[in-house]
């Protein structure tokens, strides 16, 4: 599903964040991507939705070597891959299903669809009771599950999540680490870069270390260190 | 394409930025109707360019005594001149009917201090060659003949209004182009201020894969629309300013020459539909590029 080959990112010809990083992700797996602050997870995660390009290496996507896509085909690429972060990232002035209706809405997707399908991810995540509240009424895990929801409204192949339980106390993390085990159990591949020690030792599941742009470790059933 | 989304996205922009959209439609607005009024001035001094060269293109005035001979003469010289097509004799009684009724139809005071006496028969020449060297010289050459009392050159008139009006038309252009920039740089800077506030909401549609068409029509939409109201506000001024002209021209005190510089409702249109043009070219394609400079497709 996702596979890197001898990857590379500089950034200003200094800054290295990624060196000759190696790996191959299998469809439906769950993985987390460990390592300090400027380890180069955040990077890893970039490289592959293309907000940033490789400087060498190839990546594949479903099968497809990303760098050779015409820019063009970029939008389509990404409607396979969900993302959720740290800071949510939702739109304030929109409700909860605004903010998830827009997700479809910007890609195409005519009405009926979305009077339909954003009502049952909302429902999914939990969140069938707030359909119309605003972000900055929600509490942080709410406000999680509301950007979960938009990232797998259109189901995608793969879900990014850079440190999402970052900004959330453990007990609503384990809550959000649940949604995103079911959404793993529909068939979706899930890469998340996490600080969270506690999350990674119970969950056990396969663990990349990066230290300095290195993939340093690379193990199935692993624990944060 | 969702039109419901597109109309909606559009107009939430217009608002959210309403200074500096009335400031751009604004600016658009007096720019093109500057270069409207310019256009107007070129119509107007074609149409009386045309007029006056499809009628008399000079007169020669005779001595009120000249004799029999030297008509005799003049009309020789006029029947052998290659650069003359035709040429009409008007007697002092044509003449004097043709002031009377051309110039001052309500004043029979004026018309009957004027006789036959005052007004000089003259002979009234149409050139084989349309353009002004060639008829200055043949001009020039029956104003020594003999009987002769002047030659004048309907050319000499029209010149002069040519004149002033191209040095009031260029600077009435410059102007218009000028603020045409201008409008340009403030549409291109009320898009790069809504995208601005929009930012949030731009890196939502890239990061779920909405195309890059799809993000920058709303804005490109919101230029265009700022362009053509622009213009049509300019448009309504030109228009405006013309029926201003005719209702002067149409006054008691303007001289018949100026008439001759009316320019006809076609002509208005088609001046109107080209500052539309051009106001939704600058709105959009100042759009266009605020799009690509600062969305980073």
């Amino acid at each position: 599903m996702i596979k890197l080959e001898d990857v590379t990112k500089v950034y200003k010809g200094e800054v290295l964040a990624l060196r000759d990083a190696s790996c191959d992700i299998q469809r439906g797996e769950f993985v987390f991507l460990v390592g300090q602050s400027g380890s180069g997870k955040s990077t890893f995660l970039r490289l592959l939705n293309k907000e940033e390009e490789p400087d060498s290496g190839r990546i594949y996507i479903a099968g497809k070597e990303i760098g050779l896509l015409n820019k063009w085909r970029v939008p389509h690429m990404r409607r396979q891959i969900g993302s959720i972060f740290q800071d949510f990232k939702l739109l304030p002035n929109k409700t909860v299903t605004q903010n998830v209706a827009f997700a479809l809405e910007v890609i195409g997707r005519p009405k009926h669809v979305i009077r339909d399908q954003v009502p049952a991810i909302l429902e999914l995540v939990g969140l069938q009771e707030k359909t119309h509240r605003f972000p900055h009424e929600l509490s942080g895990g709410e406000q999680q599950r509301v950007s979960i929801a938009r990232a797998f409204v259109n189901r995608p192949l793969i879900l990014l999540a850079d440190e999402p339980t970052g900004n959330l106390d453990p007990s609503t993390s384990v809550g959000i680490m649940r949604l995103l085990e079911r959404i793993n159990e529909t068939g979706t591949t899930v890469v998340m870069a996490t600080h969270d020690r506690g999350i990674v030792d119970t969950m056990r599941r396969r663990v990349i270390e990066l230290n300095d742009g290195e993939i340093v470790r690379d193990q199935a059933r692993g624990v944060y260190e | 394409m969702n039109f419901d989304y597109l109309f909606r996205e559009t107009g939430r922009n217009l608002r959210r930025n309403l200074t500096l959209t009335l400031a751009s439609v604004l600016t658009v607005a007096v720019s093109l109707s500057l270069l409207g009024v310019a256009l107007l001035l070129q119509k107007g001094v074609n149409n009386a360019t045309d007029r006056w060269e499809n009628g008399v293109e000079f007169i020669i005035w005779v001595q009120p005594d000249i004799s029999e001979n030297q008509r005799n003469l003049l009309e020789t010289d006029l029947n052998n001149s290659t650069g003359i097509a035709s040429y009409r004799f008007v007697s002092q009684e044509e003449a004097l009917q043709e002031f009377n009724e051309d110039y001052f139809p309500d004043n029979p005071e004026i018309t009957q201090l004027v006789t036959t006496d005052v007004i000089p028969s003259s002979y009234r020449v149409i050139p084989a060659q349309l353009n002004a060297e060639a008829i200055e010289i043949v001009a020039a050459g029956f104003e020594a003949k003999p009987g002769v009392k002047k030659v004048v050159r309907a050319t000499d008139e029209i010149s002069k209004i040519e004149t002033a009006t191209d040095v009031i038309r260029w600077v009435v252009l410059g102007a218009g182009i000028i603020l045409l920039a201008t409008g340009l740089l403030l549409i291109l800077n009320t898009i790069r201020m809504a995208m601005f506030a929009r930012r949030r909401e731009i890196e939502v549609m890239k990061l779920v894969g909405a195309t890059n068409w799809f993000i920058l029509i709303p804005f490109m939409l919101e230029g265009t629309f700022q362009g053509v109201v622009g213009a049509a506000l300019g448009t309504a001024s030109v228009y405006g300013a013309n029926r201003a002209f005719e209702e002067w021209l149409s006054s008691d005190n303007v001289l018949n020459i100026l008439q001759s510089f009316a320019v006809s409702s076609g002509d208005v249109w088609e001046i109107g539909f080209l500052l539309l043009g051009i106001g939704a070219l600058v709105g959009s394609v100042g759009s266009a590029i605020a799009a690509y400079r600062f969305l980073d497709v």
